[in-house]
């Protein structure tokens, strides 16, 4: 079953985090076992990473029949786009297990099972197997939320269960539709979806269709005006689910657009880009003010993370190669930073119980590399120059202003607002006077500043020397901002030669 | 002729079953596992039996019997197999129920083995008067283990209100023969088909009449709005192995005998179109709506059953062509009963002595007592509201598929829509098990048969999942 190495990394997780449920092993056994499978995980990830050549096609692929007579096939593969997505989660998740102690199993069980589940849907390429894993990777989500979040979790669950329960059933609606628009056309049943770029819509119901998946990957991201259960879920979940969501899950809306909208439906993302990208700018502002305003560190950087996934979705509505790029690379860049943003704040309020900005204050004095590494991802997380998040957003900015001046010069101008609110939670939690409360506090172990040295060096290391990952996007990107061009339909067609003698 | 008896085993096998079972009752030594094994042994003889397709293979897909009484094919041969293998569930799951409640008799197992006779002949009916005994056989029977808990008021109440109705509906169905036997003097499927692509259905009015009391007497059964309001007071009264297997074994005969009926010619879909397609959708919705409002867990799952009759219509009506859909309400079928016995085998030992828990507050903190009963029962719920990788997922997606192809996308929507609310009561549940403090022990009592069934019935749910059906 597993000479694949993708089907590795999906189902090796999947399978020791539904072991770590039912057998009981002690709570750091469990700990241990999760971050053995992690680092055996992001080891098959450095292997992919160093077989793939970069054709422009699908690698590693794998195909088995699950139900053929419906055209349903597990079909995986990757190809430059996914590839980063995929890495991004496998180097990040191990930190989670040094970091996050003292939960019980089932919890890593969890932790793993989401791992493995959303390694699923980046690697799929086939619909409906898509939407399983889609649906898979949520479902421990829920529980971790529900079960071992803060004291609002159960408005919080149902929140979030709600909104993307419908975004999802939605996207159903439209993927059966695509795989029946396809048996009207072909004759054959297939939710493969390189085969589907070629089908022939009408106007109404290709916009319709697209309008499902769309708002289904915007409540995912999140996109103004879908983004109102992302406060109370991050604030509510426990760090390592915060992180799952922030880090992973919001990019594999992203990166779910640029997979399916953009070679299926890219007459409608050219129609309606103006309108997206608006909606994209509007909740980068609305989301920068509300963080002002936050006195919860938690609740401050979740509506940051919603501003800057603003960015990120602007990216994709350019539709322009720059704009593209610098989306695919923010990817990467804004899962680091928030990512560890969310596991320090994590660590604070394991250590001191709170994370009222008003209660804390001095933490640098204490503990100067907790406060270094906290700097650094906040910075790179606001795109200070020399952090990786200043690559992605300069990028992005260079194809706002290319695709509308006004929403460029306002993305650029507004960005301001995110150094504001980030800079002056900095000073009042690291600077200013410690009290009785931070006065103890400790400064990360070997251990811990072992795991997240790896992920600072990242966030420099793709400030400085961004080429090597920008040669592998841009190919992707090149190719895709060619399909929502119109060229795509021969591609579209070439896919579908070869699954054709089925039949 | 003489080779007809073999596919018949099944039925023999079952009915003999059935009567062993009601003279071995007349032994007061004889205890409750006995008679629980011997079913259980019985349908799994049957089930065995009707997986092999013994001379299947040499003859027609299509086999009609007795001068066209009974027809045998693989709809009806995989229709009686999930029938039995309600059967076999219920039996494992009543004997921990009847131990923790100290009640029960050898009777209960034969009456039951007698319903599933009767259901198996209704699956293969192809005749009015055929349908009808072997409706009112069932009938007969769900009527006495409806009320088998006779000190239990409740039950009471359910078993009177069943029977009143359920002999209405009865009324209705021979009313209904006596009009298609006025018009035509046949009262077989066959000739009933013949007449209406002959003449047209309307053009028949006595014909139309007839048939439109017959499939009101079945909508009654399968709870379609607007002849649904017995079932929530039903169910609830009914003990709670009984209510499972009414609401899957009895739901699949009776949806058998739906699709025998309409979709005997093109001509009654379509010129009822409009009722069909009003009536699914009342269904789905009212199910919702229902289920939304209930407290009790049983409550709950007789109104969402109401939901998944919709479903099944949707599948019902959206048959394009004269092409039969079967595999595909088969599958919805299977999915939903594997899920539906296992919460019902769930509660039956987990609803303790006297159904004392059967809220949904009863089953706060059930996770953190017993983490085992819990995910199971979480398995069989994402089932019910199709999330995947359950069974009940696939179930939904080839019901939707059908009704896309079929160019009912409306229908499909309102489905999708009506799966969206389901996920309110479904999830309530799992709310109640996973994100609150125990404040019970969930202490039962009881033989472990039932935990048994439920666990075998989780994995159902997962397996039959890649079970491929052809659309």
């Amino acid at each position: 079953m597993f000479e694949n190495v993708l089907s590795t990394m999906i189902f090796l997780p999947i399978v020791i985090g539904l072991a770590a449920m039912l057998i009981p092993f002690s709570s750091t056994a469990a700990r241990r076992i999760g971050l053995l499978t992690s680092l055996i995980v992001l080891f098959f990830g450095l292997k992919v990473y160093l077989g793939f050549t970069g054709n422009g096609q699908l690698e590693f692929t794998e195909t088995r029949a699950l139900v053929e007579s419906a055209g349903i096939f597990y079909r995986i593969g990757v190809d430059g786009i996914s590839l980063f997505v995929l890495l991004t989660g496998a180097a990040l998740i191990p930190i989670v297990f040094v970091v996050v102690k003292d939960r019980p199993r089932a919890f890593y069980g969890s932790l793993l099972v989401t791992a493995g589940a959303m390694a699923g849907a980046i690697c799929a390429a086939d619909l409906v197997l898509f939407y399983g894993f889609w649906e898979i990777m949520l479902i421990p989500i829920f529980f971790m939320i529900g079960i071992y979040g803060g004291p609002e979790r159960k408005a919080a669950t149902i929140k979030i269960m709600l909104y993307t329960v419908s975004g999802s059933l939605l996207m159903l609606a439209a993927i059966i539709y695509l795989g029946v628009a396809f048996h009207g056309q072909y004759g054959v049943w297939s939710f493969e979806t390189a085969g589907l770029a070629g089908l022939e819509l009408s106007d109404k119901a290709a916009a319709l269709a697209f309008f499902a998946f769309m708002i289904a990957f915007a409540i995912k991201i999140p996109i103004f005006p879908l983004h109102t259960w992302l406060p109370d879920a991050y604030t509510e979940a426990p760090a390592a689910a915060t992180f799952l969501l922030s880090a992973i899950m919001a990019k594999i809306g992203i990166y779910a657009v640029i997979r399916f909208i953009m070679p299926v439906f890219g007459p409608e993302l050219v129609r309606y880009a103006m309108p997206l990208a608006w909606a994209a700018v509007i909740g980068l502002i609305y989301c920068g003010i509300a963080a002002i305003g936050q006195k919860d560190m938690k609740r401050l950087l979740a509506f940051s993370s919603a501003s800057h996934m603003g960015i990120l979705a602007l990216g994709l509505f350019c539709l322009n190669i720059q704009a593209l790029t610098g989306s695919i690379y923010q990817i990467m860049a804004h899962a680091t930073s928030t990512g560890l943003l969310f596991l320090l704040i994590g660590i604070i309020e394991d250590r001191l119980q709170t994370r009222e900005i008003g209660d804390l204050g001095g933490i640098a004095r204490q503990a100067p590399v907790f406060a270094c590494f906290f700097a650094v991802a906040l910075l790179a997380s606001v795109g200070l120059p020399g952090t990786s998040g200043f690559i992605g957003e300069f990028l992005i900015i260079m194809g706002a202003v290319k695709f509308d001046t006004t929403l460029g010069v306002l993305t650029a101008t507004t960005l301001i607002i995110g150094v504001c609110y980030m800079l002056w939670m900095f000073q009042r939690v690291f600077f200013e006077k410690s009290n009785d409360k931070t006065q103890g506090f400790a400064d990360l172990s070997i251990c811990e500043t072992l795991a997240f040295l790896p992920a600072i060096v990242l966030i420099l290391l793709m400030g400085v020397f961004p080429q090597p990952f920008i040669a592998r996007i841009t190919p992707a990107a090149q190719s895709h901002i060619a399909t929502v061009q119109g060229t795509g339909q021969i591609a579209g067609q070439v896919a579908l030669d070869h699954i054709q003698p089925q039949k | 002729m003489n080779c007809d008896i073999v596919y018949l085993l099944p039925l023999f096998t079952v009915t003999i079953g059935a009567i062993l079972l009601m003279l071995l009752s007349a032994f007061e030594s004889i205890r409750l596992e006995v008679a629980s094994a011997l079913s259980i042994g019985i349908f799994a003889v049957a089930f065995v039996i009707q997986l092999v397709p013994i001379g299947m293979n040499d003859v027609l897909p299509f086999v009609s019997l007795f001068n066209g009484m009974l027809a045998v094919n693989d709809f009806t041969r995989i229709a009686s197999m999930i029938i039995i293998a309600c059967g076999l569930f219920t039996a494992m799951s009543a004997i921990s129920y009847f131990r923790q409640n100290n009640f029960g008799s050898l009777e209960f197992f034969s009456l039951m083995t007698f319903a599933v006779s009767g259901m198996i002949l209704l699956t293969m009916a192809q005749e009015l008067i055929t349908v009808f005994i072997a409706l009112e056989t069932v009938s007969l029977s769900i009527y006495v283990l409806v009320g088998y808990n006779r000190r239990n008021i409740l039950s009471s109440e359910a078993v009177l209100k069943y029977l009143i109705l359920g002999a209405f509906a009865g009324g209705f169905f021979t009313m209904g023969i006596a009009l298609v036997y006025g018009a035509l003097g046949d009262t077989g499927l066959a000739a009933i088909a013949a007449s209406i692509s002959r003449d047209g259905l309307l053009q028949n009015p006595a014909l139309a009449g007839g048939l439109l009391f017959i499939l009101f007497a079945l909508f009654f059964k399968v709870t379609v709005f607007p002849f649904h309001s017995w079932v929530v007071d039903v169910y609830d009264g009914a003990p709670m192995p009984v209510t499972g297997f009414m609401a899957t074994a009895l739901k699949t005969a009776i949806i058998a005998v739906l699709a025998n009926v309409l979709l005997l010619a093109a001509d009654i879909r379509e010129s009822w179109f409009d009722m069909l397609f009003y009536l699914t959708v009342f269904t789905l919705f009212a199910g919702n709506l229902i289920a939304i409002g209930q407290n009790s867990l049983k409550r709950m799952l007789a109104a969402s059953g109401i939901v998944h009759t919709g479903y099944l219509l949707i599948a019902l009506i959206a048959v394009s062509g004269d092409q039969f859909s079967g595999s595909v309400i088969l599958y919805y079928l299977a999915a939903y009963a594997a899920s539906t016995l296992g919460i019902f085998a769930s509660l039956s030992y987990l609803s303790g002595t006297d159904e004392k828990r059967k809220e949904f507050k009863d089953f706060r903190g059930l996770a953190k007592v017993r983490p085992y009963s819990a995910a199971a029962i979480t398995i069989f719920l994402l089932s019910m509201a199709g999330i995947p990788p359950t069974a009940g997922f696939m179930g939904k997606l080839y019901i939707i598929i059908t009704a896309y192809q079929s160019g009912q996308v409306i229908l499909a929507v309102l489905g999708i829509i009506s799966s969206i609310l389901s996920m309110w009561y479904y999830l309530r549940l799992i709310i109640a098990m996973y994100f609150h403090e125990a404040d019970d022990l969930f202490e039962t009592s009881g033989s472990r048969s039932a935990p048994v069934c439920a666990f075998i019935l989780a994995i159902c749910v997962l397996a039959l999942s890649l079970y491929p059906v052809a659309i």
